[in-house]
Order: C-alpha cells, then structure tokens, then sequence
C-alpha cells in the first residue's frame, strides 16, 4: 500500500471523530488526575488510545492538535510543547504496530520508550525556550542538580526523564488495559488494534 | 468570563458562546478585535520565530514585547494581559533565582547574601530568556484575547485548510465543556458510591480506574455515532460551503501579513548564519 493510500485509509471520517474525542479525553482525564492529586498527570491518555487504534499518524496529530488548542483555550505555553506530544503519538503508535503492546509488560516496556522518546525532543525546546525551567514542581530537581555541579543540559535530561517515566508506564499501562477492554463489536472497527488485542 | 454589557448583541453572543465553548475570548469591538484573524496569527507565529532566532541578544524580543504590550493597552486588553503575566511569575522567580545562583557560566558575582551570591551571567541569561518568553506570550494573548475560536476555524478554512482539519481545531472546543460536566458526574456518582477520592495516595492511586474508565469507555463508544451524524451532513462533500460568519479583511492586512513572514524568515536566516559564523 502507498504511503497516500495509506493516508487515506487512517484518517477516515470515523477515525477524524475519534481524534476529536481524544483530544478532549487528554485534556479532561488531566484535569482529573490533578483533582485527585496524584503523581502522575495521564494528559497523554487520549493520544496513546488514538495512536493504538489507528496508528501513528493519528496518534502524532492527536497529540499536536491537543496541545495547539491547549494553548489556544487555556495556556500559550502548551503550544511550545506541541512537537513532545506529538513524539509521545508517534512512538506510541509505531510501538504497537510493532507488537510492544501485546502484554501488560510490554506495554509499560512501551511507556519507558516513550518517556525517553519524547525528552529526545522535550530537552532541547526546555534549555533553549524556557532556559531549563517551566514553573513547575520538576524545576527543584533541575535546581538542585545546578547547584551539584551538573551542566543545564545534563540536568535537563535528568529532570524530564525522571518527571515522565513514571507517568508514561502508567498512561501505556492504562491505554493497553482500555483497548483490551473494548467490545469487539468497537475494536474490529479500527485495524490496527488487532495488534494490540491479538495474542499471537 | 467577565462579559461588558455595553452591547446588547455582544453580551447575548457571549454568554451563549461561553456555555457552547470554553476559550480565552474577550468579546469587544477594539480595532485589534475588527483586524482578520490570519493578521493577529500572523503576528504571534512571526514574532515567536523572530523572538527566538534572532541574532545579537534580546533586543528584538524587548522591542516586540513593548509593541504588544502597547497594542493590548491601545485595545483595551492591558489588564487580561497583566493577569495571564502574573501566572508566569511563578515560572519567571524560578527561572531567575536557579540561573543567578546556580547557572554553571557563573564568574561574576553581583550580590552576597550569607552563603547565597547572584551573579551577573546567569541573572543576564534569565533576563533574556524570560523577555523572550513574555514577547513571544503576548503576540499569542493578542491573538486569543481578540479572535473567537470560529472565526480563526473560519479563515483557516477560507485559506485553503482542509474540513477535516477544521473539524479537528473546531469540535473539541464544543466537546470540552460537555466532557467536563461528565467527568464532574462520574466523579460525584462513584464518591456516592463510597470510593475514596481523598484519602492517602494508595487509596487514590486506588481510585483513578473507577474515575477515569466510565468517561474514557463513554466517549470512546460515542465515535461511531459522530461519524455517522458527520457523513449524514455531508462531511465529506468537496462543495464550498456558506457561513453564517463574515470575515473583514482588506489589502493593507493581506500585504503586512506577507511582509511580516518574510521579515520573520529573514531574521531566521540571518541568526542561522550569524550563529553559524559568530
């Protein structure tokens, strides 16, 4: 199949409704999370679900889309991160066509490869951008590691990698339970979640 | 959303506006609000690419920051503006303090306190990037302050951008406080059932799934009902459609749009080189 055929069959008008309801899934789910004050923030849930059901194209622009709007609605500062989410889609997706999301263990396998994915690019938009600091909670980690001596790079890589492993296991974890969870009725509407749902 | 109600027609669309969709929109007639939307997105993508590629420090970037705060103040918006700055002091104290303590260029010291000395280089580094951020965030304020979503979906779409993008910008918008009002509803019917939402983490931890599974699993059964009602309307028709919206635009605005692209792709280049060479 060629890449524009290819094109044509991801985004059909049922998989441009589900982008639409991921999106708004990431944005709502994290505000969620943050009412139960957990350490974790799950805003990437919609686009790992989107880039498990229809693959990494989709995953990747549900990913970018979420954080454009998120910066046209409620916080510019979203926006700068928009390339990260979409690294966080497109890793998700092409970890599943690859069959790391068979198992429950290969799915959190899948959530380490995105956390270090997505700092591949989260890196250098936070030194270069932000001078290595976002106002948030992650910036002590970042201090503290200046004032040790370390570089702002070096510091940087420590400080997004720890703030996202955790929360891309659990997010993984959580898509691959979902997809799992589905009616087949629902799944066999998506091709692509077969490589998920499937045992062998 | 404070709405003015100076205007009998504009205080009517926003309050019904505010229910359908959640934004940052500020309802007025300023001649920033009457300017196209393509000039004020214009605006804040040149600036964000001039702010931060531009060669020789952060002059450009003080300089566009005093041109935005200016027009916001011109057109009524100095206050909006003052407050969504005020959420970045957090970002600008931390950013400040960790560069001027602790930034590893540090030789020249400024201040001693105690055990703690600010120096010049990591205060000057700050400083820059912090002018950076507040020009490149106040082009974009101009432009979410001023333009209702619909009219921005509008003339991306009157541009050549594709329905199915438009959709993608457009409906989560309308989705987004319909969504919310459910989650709110889930949360409260599982408290009702006895889960604990605040007690200690595990029990937290513990509560996320019960939270979270009954919106995801909704909204993901709902897609296939919102293709259909998109392929009933005629979605995917390739047909020009009419809007309700009209858009101004004149030819001075067409003619600076293009000339704020090519002064922003100049500067790029001219950084890129400057870097590469200086």
């Amino acid at each position: 199949m060629s890449l524009s055929e290819q094109l044509k069959k991801d985004f059909s008008t049922l998989t441009l409704a589900l982008m639409a309801v991921a999106i708004v899934l990431n944005i709502v789910v994290g505000q969620v999370v943050s009412t139960l004050k957990l350490p974790v923030f799950l805003d990437s849930i919609g686009t790992m679900l989107a880039a498990l059901l229809a693959g990494p194209w989709v995953g990747g622009l549900t990913g970018l889309l979420t954080n454009l709007i998120w910066g046209l609605i409620s916080d510019p500062v979203a926006a700068a991160f928009a390339p990260v989410a979409m690294v966080i889609g497109i890793v998700a997706g092409l970890c599943a066509k690859y069959g790391l999301f068979k198992t429950w263990w290969l799915a959190a396998l899948s959530g380490v490869i995105v956390a270090v994915a997505l700092s591949i690019v989260a890196i250098p938009v936070r030194v270069y951008m932000f001078g290595g600091i976002t106002g948030s909670g992650a910036d002590f980690i970042t201090a503290y590691l200046l004032a040790t001596g370390r570089d702002l790079f070096g510091s940087v890589i420590i400080t997004v990698i720890s703030s996202n492993l955790l929360d891309k296991i659990v997010t993984a974890l959580l898509a691959w339970g979902v997809v799992k969870g589905l009616p087949r009725r629902f799944s066999a509407r998506f091709s692509r979640a077969e490589k998920v749902i499937s045992v062998n | 959303m404070g709405v003015s109600g100076d205007h009998k027609d504009t205080a009517r669309r926003a309050s019904s506006d505010a229910q359908l969709t959640r934004s940052l929109y500020i309802p007025g007639s300023s001649w920033l609000h009457r300017l196209h939307p393509l000039t004020k997105l214009s605006y804040a993508a040149s600036t964000a690419l001039i702010v931060f590629t531009a060669p020789g420090g952060g002059w450009s970037a003080a300089v566009l920051l005093a041109a935005s705060l200016l027009l916001g103040m011109l057109n009524g918006l100095g206050r909006p503006i003052w407050s969504a700055f005020l959420r970045l002091a957090a970002l600008g104290g931390m950013l400040l303090a960790v560069h001027s303590l602790f930034n590893p260029a540090n030789v020249t010291p400024l201040v001693t306190w105690g055990v703690l000395t600010v120096y010049r280089e990591g205060f000057s580094y700050a400083l820059l990037v912090l002018t950076r951020l507040a020009a490149a965030l106040s082009a974009s304020l101009l432009l979410v302050f001023s333009v209702h979503p619909a009219d921005l979906m509008l003339a991306l779409a009157q541009a050549g951008l594709p329905p199915g993008a438009i959709y993608l910008f457009g409906s989560p918008l309308l989705l987004l406080p319909q969504m919310q009002a459910r989650a709110e509803a889930v949360l409260a019917a599982q408290r009702a059932r006895g889960l604990e939402t605040e007690g200690n983490l595990l029990q937290r931890m513990l509560a996320l799934f019960p939270t979270i599974a009954p919106l995801i699993y909704s909204a993901l059964m709902e897609v296939e009902d919102r293709a259909i009602a998109l392929e009933m309307r005629a979605f995917r028709s390739t047909h020009r459609k009419t809007s309700l919206r009209r858009l101004d635009d004149a030819r001075w605005q067409k003619v600076f749009r293009w000339a704020m692209w090519i002064a922003a792709l100049g500067v790029m280049l001219i950084g890129i080189w400057w870097r590469l060479n200086g």
